[in-house]
């Protein structure tokens, strides 16, 4: 019985070191897929959030067009990529690509992988189908939202010899890292929404995002509330780094253009890592610590985490006067909309590989790689925000619908210019 | 409230008074605990004793605390953890959202997330049975099997925001949550019912001396299906109250209660080595653990001191845990006059309630 007690108590010890450790939900979500992407081909180990992750052989169009995802079956010719060529460059390796000198590429995708978002998955799909729909190979990994993974990610891709990769890690930290590795190996790669030297920037301007979601709040406060809230609440994702200051802060930015007047001890901060269901509980002791505000605004880093700020009012029974404005439009279309989320800023981050298709990769594929914009001021592709009222964002079709749809629209549609009301 | 029921002695007569008096001791502590928290936010902040503080704890413990029974009667049974709640939470908010959406109607619901909570234990108890492997291990493994396989069906999911659920997740019976009520109903039927039924002798029984539970032909496949389905069917109950009470969830929104649970049940004086803990004390021991973080507001600090104090609060539980067991062992044996005739194996369990497993 000492034995079989002593026994117990390893394991559980084992067990409580990964609780303990404060990893063990990332461990669960993240570590079992991350720790296998030693080979593109286990994609699906590699890449939990869609099925065949990392297959390298190309898929008919038409299927996935028709139903983004999915992975649509091979029959098209898998191309033998190119070598990087030797004429690279310091700048970073454009010129190896076009050197590939073929029509068809190797495209690597390494997609966000953070659990926060149904879009992050989308974002693959749509780069899938339009590399297929150019019969180019595509390998996708997930960076699981890890910076850690990134970098093995790169290392794979590297050695998978794709002629170009596009990059969404959220785990900017490990940037520099991912550089040297796709410089080395003379690689071009394209950036979505975090701007790295010397990659190509594709993506939205998310300071302005944020100013455009806080002026339309700051309108809805100024109209209702003359500029006078109780409490304006920030949703914040601080993982998401210098993102989050420019969406969370710049809403807040945004707010104060409109109302200036609101002294700093009403602004107040919870951490919701970008997710309803782990911001509801902090919101919740956040609002109970404010038992006399009563008129709040909501802003944050995505629709996600203003949703568990109102639905913690709403337990509350402090629904009434609060006005929530997200970024992402995550959560702002579809039958299950809050009455309570005013609005979103859409990026339409589903469609981001239109842009890099069109802007970077059908040139590099043509021969004429485009000199490198890395900076969002100056971006390779610029991506409008798009600030919608809960009404209007009724007319505009959910995530998967929109994927679909531009899967279907002439190639270089974007879905801006599909969708935005504000054209 | 204070005896433990489940096989308080080890060591028979002045062994069980030691244990209840011990079993006391924790109940006297975690609301000594409580209260002082309780007092020391007050007096911090003099808004802290308010019905919105009430609000927020009580809803932290509703699905917090449903989990800590299924988890609880895992390790009463020697069974140590069930790793795999956060899957089984997940997968029955999931399905609740889904059929919610297609217009089941919401008693139907209920029943196939509680159903399919306990076909996840189920499913558990098969592999830990039949491949007689370490439940903890399978159960990790299973909950990131889940999670990967759960990522293949969905990104994000939300209950219908007009469905009956999602009122209930937000409404109040008698000025409280409605969510909070199943779990203390929860609690106190499971801890009424463990030391009083076969079923629950068997499993305390089971998880104090499995060679003696089993010489006295307690089927220990049979216990451990039981136990290891209705700790799934309480996950499948948290999962139907989570799908209620948030606005939308991930594959991975369940990770975040493994932590509290876990450590709610050790507070609680369950033994991690089975056979011994009193389901009751767990309303004390979540309500302690979810006033913690909303006093943390109060004194203004961030959500990652949540964590902070909920791993220091594991570590510490951990050790009184194993300081428990030490005491346990050494306490004296009792001089008996030896019966004639073969020696009984010696069973916690069976020592209070000989003879009726």
């Amino acid at each position: 019985m000492t034995r079989e007690i002593g026994l117990r108590h390893r394991w559980i010890r084992g067990g409580l070191a990964l609780v303990a450790s404060g990893t063990l939900a990332s461990t669960l979500a993240c570590s079992a897929p991350a720790a296998a992407p030693a080979a593109p081909t286990t994609a699906p180990a590699a890449k939990p959030t869609t099925a065949p992750a990392a297959t390298t052989a190309p898929t008919t169009a038409a299927a996935a067009a028709a139903k983004p995802t999915t992975a649509a079956a091979a029959d098209a010719k898998p191309t033998t990529a190119a070598a990087p060529t030797t004429a690279a460059a310091p700048a970073p390796t454009v010129a190896a690509a076009a050197g590939a000198a073929a029509s068809k590429l190797k495209v690597g995708m390494a997609v966000g992988g953070n659990t926060c978002c149904e879009w992050m998955k989308y974002q693959g799909d749509v780069a899938r189908a339009l590399a297929e729909q150019r019969g180019w190979e595509y390998v996708e990994l997930s960076n699981n939202n890890d910076g850690p993974t990134a970098v093995k990610n790169a290392d794979i891709f590297v050695q998978q010899g794709v002629n170009a990769v596009i990059e969404f890690n959220g785990q900017p930290s490990v940037n520099p890292v991912l550089a040297q590795k796709f410089s080395a190996a003379k690689i071009p790669v394209i950036t979505y929404d975090i701007a790295q030297p010397g990659f190509y920037f594709v993506g939205i301007d998310n300071l302005a995002a944020g100013l455009a979601g806080g002026q339309a709040l700051g309108q809805i406060a100024k109209d209702k509330w003359n500029c006078q809230p109780d409490l304006v609440i920030s949703a914040e994702g601080e993982g998401a780094g210098i993102v989050n200051t420019w969406r969370t802060g710049g809403m807040r930015d945004g707010l104060k253009k409109v109302c200036p007047d609101i002294s700093e001890d009403r602004y107040v901060s919870f951490e919701s890592n970008g997710q309803a269901s782990v911001g509801l509980p902090v919101a919740r002791d956040l609002l109970a610590a404010h038992p006399e505000a009563r008129k709040m605004l909501v802003v944050g880093l995505n629709d996600g985490g203003v949703l568990g700020a109102i639905q913690a009012a709403e337990q509350l029974g402090r629904d009434q006067d609060i006005i929530g404005w997200g970024q992402d439009g995550s959560f702002i279309t579809g039958p299950n909309v809050d009455p309570h989320l005013a609005g979103s800023v859409f990026y339409f981050l589903e469609g981001y590989a239109v842009y890099s298709f069109d802007k970077v990769l059908d040139p590099i594929a043509a021969g004429s790689p485009p000199p490198v914009k890395d900076t969002a001021g100056d971006p390779a592709a610029r991506v409008e925000p798009c600030p919608v009222s809960a009404a209007e964002a009724q007319d505009i079709p959910d995530t998967q619908a929109r994927a679909q749809q531009l899967l279907t629209a002439p190639r270089g549609t974007t879905e801006f210019q599909l969708f935005c009301p504000h054209k | 409230m204070g005896s433990p029921p489940a096989g308080g002695s080890r060591t028979g007569a002045g062994g069980l008074r030691a244990v209840r008096l011990h079993g006391w001791n924790t109940t006297l502590t975690l609301l000594g605990a409580w209260l002082l928290l309780i007092a020391i936010s007050g007096l911090h902040r003099a808004d802290f004793l308010a019905q919105q503080t009430v609000l927020a704890v009580t809803f932290t413990m509703a699905i917090t605390g449903v989990l800590a029974v299924g988890q609880a009667l895992v390790a009463i049974s020697g069974g140590i953890l069930d790793l795999s709640q956060p899957t089984s939470l997940i997968l029955s908010a999931y399905v609740t959202s889904v059929l919610l959406a297609l217009g089941v109607p919401t008693v139907v619901v209920v029943v196939v997330a509680v159903a399919l909570g306990a076909a996840w234990g189920c499913l558990n108890a098969l592999v830990i049975v039949f491949g007689k492997l370490n439940p903890i291990i399978v159960t990790l493994a299973t909950n990131f099997i889940g999670v990967a396989a759960l990522f293949l069906v969905f990104q994000s999911a939300q209950a219908p925001i007009n469905s009956a659920l999602r009122a209930f997740g937000r409404g109040y019976f008698l000025g409280l949550p409605d969510i909070w009520w199943p779990m203390v109903f929860l609690v106190l039927v499971v801890g009424w019912l463990l030391p009083r039924t076969r079923y629950g002798r068997r499993t305390i029984a089971v998880g104090g001396n499995r060679v003696a539970a089993q010489a006295r032909g307690v089927s220990l496949r049979r216990t451990r299906f039981g136990v290891f389905t209705a700790a799934g069917a309480c996950a499948g109950m948290a999962g139907l109250l989570f799908a209620g009470a948030n606005a939308a969830f991930s594959p991975t929104a369940g990770s975040d209660f493994l932590l509290p649970v876990i450590a709610a049940v050790i507070l609680a004086g369950v033994s991690l080595a089975g056979g011994r803990g009193n389901i009751l004390l767990l309303l004390l021991s979540v309500g302690f653990l979810s006033t913690v973080p909303t006093s943390l507001a109060f004194f203004g600090l961030t959500s990652a001191w949540q964590t902070v104090f909920q791993g220091a609060i594991l570590i510490l539980a951990v050790a009184i845990d194993g300081y428990r067991e030490k005491r346990a062992r050494r306490l004296p044996r009792p001089r008996r006059r030896r019966a004639p005739g073969p020696r009984r194996a010696r069973s916690p369990a069976l020592a209070v309630a000989p003879g009726r497993c």
